[in-house]
């Protein structure tokens, strides 16, 4: 069974334009459009099995991350469809979904509740949560004074213990230190076996070749390809490699 | 709406509870702030109004002790000032979140209206004590009403935040607009002064425009927690329809507004 379809998935943006009074008029001076519209996802389809590891990759600005703000429904879509079966984790760029003034403790309950999990559920989840992202002794720090790492592993440890059947996570292990990305790998490739579905982002892309199944190629908000994550990994280095070469060539 | 709020009554719940303490975190006197505000404004209006420019002198009739006059009209209108100030950046205020997680957005105006409610509540009790203690007489008839009074106010306070919390994230102008807006609204509304003074006015301009004096909401309402101790200020049922209908029709349509907007919240935040 699929835990994601996603049909035809259209999402235009307005590129910054001046709001203001003054830049209204000088627009209907000039007689032209007040703001130019940009194509961040072009008709995407791809679907993700229930159980399976799925990898998006893709340059700066492809649209990853719009990709997985339309999924987790933070954005709505122009045009096509999306049909989730499940519980969706977005884990979505650095610092997600926490509230900077609130602790790391407060944080936890809020996106606890957030995901709707009861009471009961929380104090359950509480202390393993706290566990995993190993910071017992910030935990009653205001999440504003977290360096960015710590805000990670919190982000990562809430995101895996609120029972979610979709897991979204979007670049946040980037800045963790070196034990703490091989606990996250290891728990990730543990969440697959258990059975729950992966959709990973990264720009690192060696732990992807052991963690996903599959990948898809994101370019410019289009699919370029999709397939089996080796393959797919080859062929997006490959396509990176000689442009690098011209580069250095200049 | 309601079906999804309760949903998520858990979410509602931390959110009041968090803005309730975090609001006088660091600060001495705490909670005392909800009685010590109103009971500050009610001293220096009673000195500037009721001494400086002795506004009573002469046509005070009917207003006996001015001060509990300022403090249960400031009271009410200082749980909607604030409902509104707080409420218009309530999302604009949790851009982190609400750029990273997808939940009902309508709960951040919902728990603005909850956590001033909290304060609004033991702050009118202040009115009691203030009253009882002057030796000024209560009418329990009307003191009956005031759940009701208190449920109409909140419906047309949360109808208002819907529109300006939505309308903020689009245009940050809403925030410096409601500040300004608040002012004059609140010099339009009878708090510093009883309606009976615009028909004792004899200026034209003034007489004209007391007719169409209760036709703002909230000098309906704020009059009717004025009747609850001056029985002369009541207002006629006419005007108290006029609010309850406004109020519905305002809370359904800024409702329509928020959804509406609401689907572009989370790319423009
Ligand atoms: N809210 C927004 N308003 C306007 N444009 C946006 C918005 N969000 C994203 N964009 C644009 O959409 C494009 C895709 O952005 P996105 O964040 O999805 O890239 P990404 O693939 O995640 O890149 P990265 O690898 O750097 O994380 C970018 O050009 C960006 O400027
Ligand atoms: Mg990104």
């Amino acid at each position: 069974m699929e835990a994601i379809v996603v049909k035809n998935l259209t999402k235009h943006f307005r590129k910054a334009y001046d709001k203001t009074l003054k830049g209204f008029f000088i627009s209907l001076a000039k007689k032209e459009k007040r703001y130019k519209e940009f194509t961040a996802l072009d008709d995407v389809s791809f679907s993700v099995q229930q159980g399976e590891s799925y990898a998006i990759i893709g340059k700066n600005g492809a649209g990853k991350s719009t990709l997985f703000k339309v999924l987790s429904g933070i954005i709505a879509p122009d045009t096509g469809s999306i049909q989730i079966n499940g519980k969706v984790a977005p884990l979505i760029e650095l610092g997600a979904g926490l509230s900077r003034d609130l602790t790391g403790s407060e944080n936890i309950r809020l996106n606890c509740a957030i995901f709707g999990l009861n009471k009961g559920r929380i104090k359950e989840v509480y202390d393993d949560i706290v566990a995993f992202s190993e910071l017992e002794e910030f935990i009653h720090t205001p999440v504003k004074f977290y360096s960015s790492g710590m805000k990670a592993r919190l982000g990562f440890s809430i995101a895996i213990h609120i029972d979610a059947d979709i897991i979204l996570i979007d670049e946040v292990l980037a800045v963790g230190d070196k034990d703490f990305k091989k606990k996250c790998y290891a728990k990730m490739e543990e969440l697959r076996d258990a059975g729950k579905t992966l959709v990973v982002v990264s720009h690192s892309l060696k732990p992807l070749r052991k963690i996903c199944d599959r990948a898809l190629i994101l370019d410019q908000g289009r699919v370029a390809d999709v397939g089996e994550i080796g393959a797919m990994l080859d062929q997006y280095e490959n396509e990176k490699k000689p442009k690098k070469k011209k580069q250095k060539g200049a | 709406m309601l079906a999804e709020m309760m949903k998520y009554k858990e979410l509602l719940y931390f959110l009041v509870h968090k803005e309730v303490r975090i609001r006088y975190r660091n600060s001495l006197f705490g909670f005392f702030w909800t009685l010590l505000e109103p009971l500050g404004l009610m001293v220096i209006y009673t000195i500037v109004f009721g001494y400086i420019l002795n506004v009573t002198e002469g046509r005070g009739e009917g207003i006996q002790h001015y001060s509990l006059f300022i403090l249960s009209g400031l009271i009410p209108w200082t749980f909607f000032n604030n409902s509104m100030k707080k409420g218009t950046k309530s999302l604009s205020s949790n851009a982190s979140l609400i750029k990273k997680v997808y939940f009902p957005r309508e709960i951040f105006p919902v728990t603005m209206l909850l956590s001033n409610l909290v304060n609004f509540v033991p702050a009118f009790l202040l009115v009691f004590v203030v009253a009882l203690s002057l030796g000024h007489p209560i009418d329990w008839g009307q003191l009956a009403m005031l759940p009701a009074f208190v449920l109409l106010q909140s419906v047309f306070t949360l109808a208002c935040v819907f529109f300006v919390s939505v309308l903020n994230i689009y245009y940050r102008d809403v925030e410096f607009i409601i500040n300004l807006v608040l002012r004059g609204w609140m010099y339009l509304s009878p708090i510093i002064y009883p309606v009976s003074f615009l028909s004792q006015n004899e200026s034209d301009l003034v007489q004209q425009f007391a007719d169409f004096y209760f036709l703002n909401p909230m000098a309906v309402m704020i009059s009717l927690y004025h009747g609850i101790f001056y029985e002369n200020q009541m207002v006629s049922p006419g005007f108290i329809i006029y609010t309850i209908v406004l109020s519905l029709v305002l809370l359904f349509s800024s409702w329509a507004i928020f959804k509406r907007l609401n689907r572009r919240v989370g790319e423009v935040i």
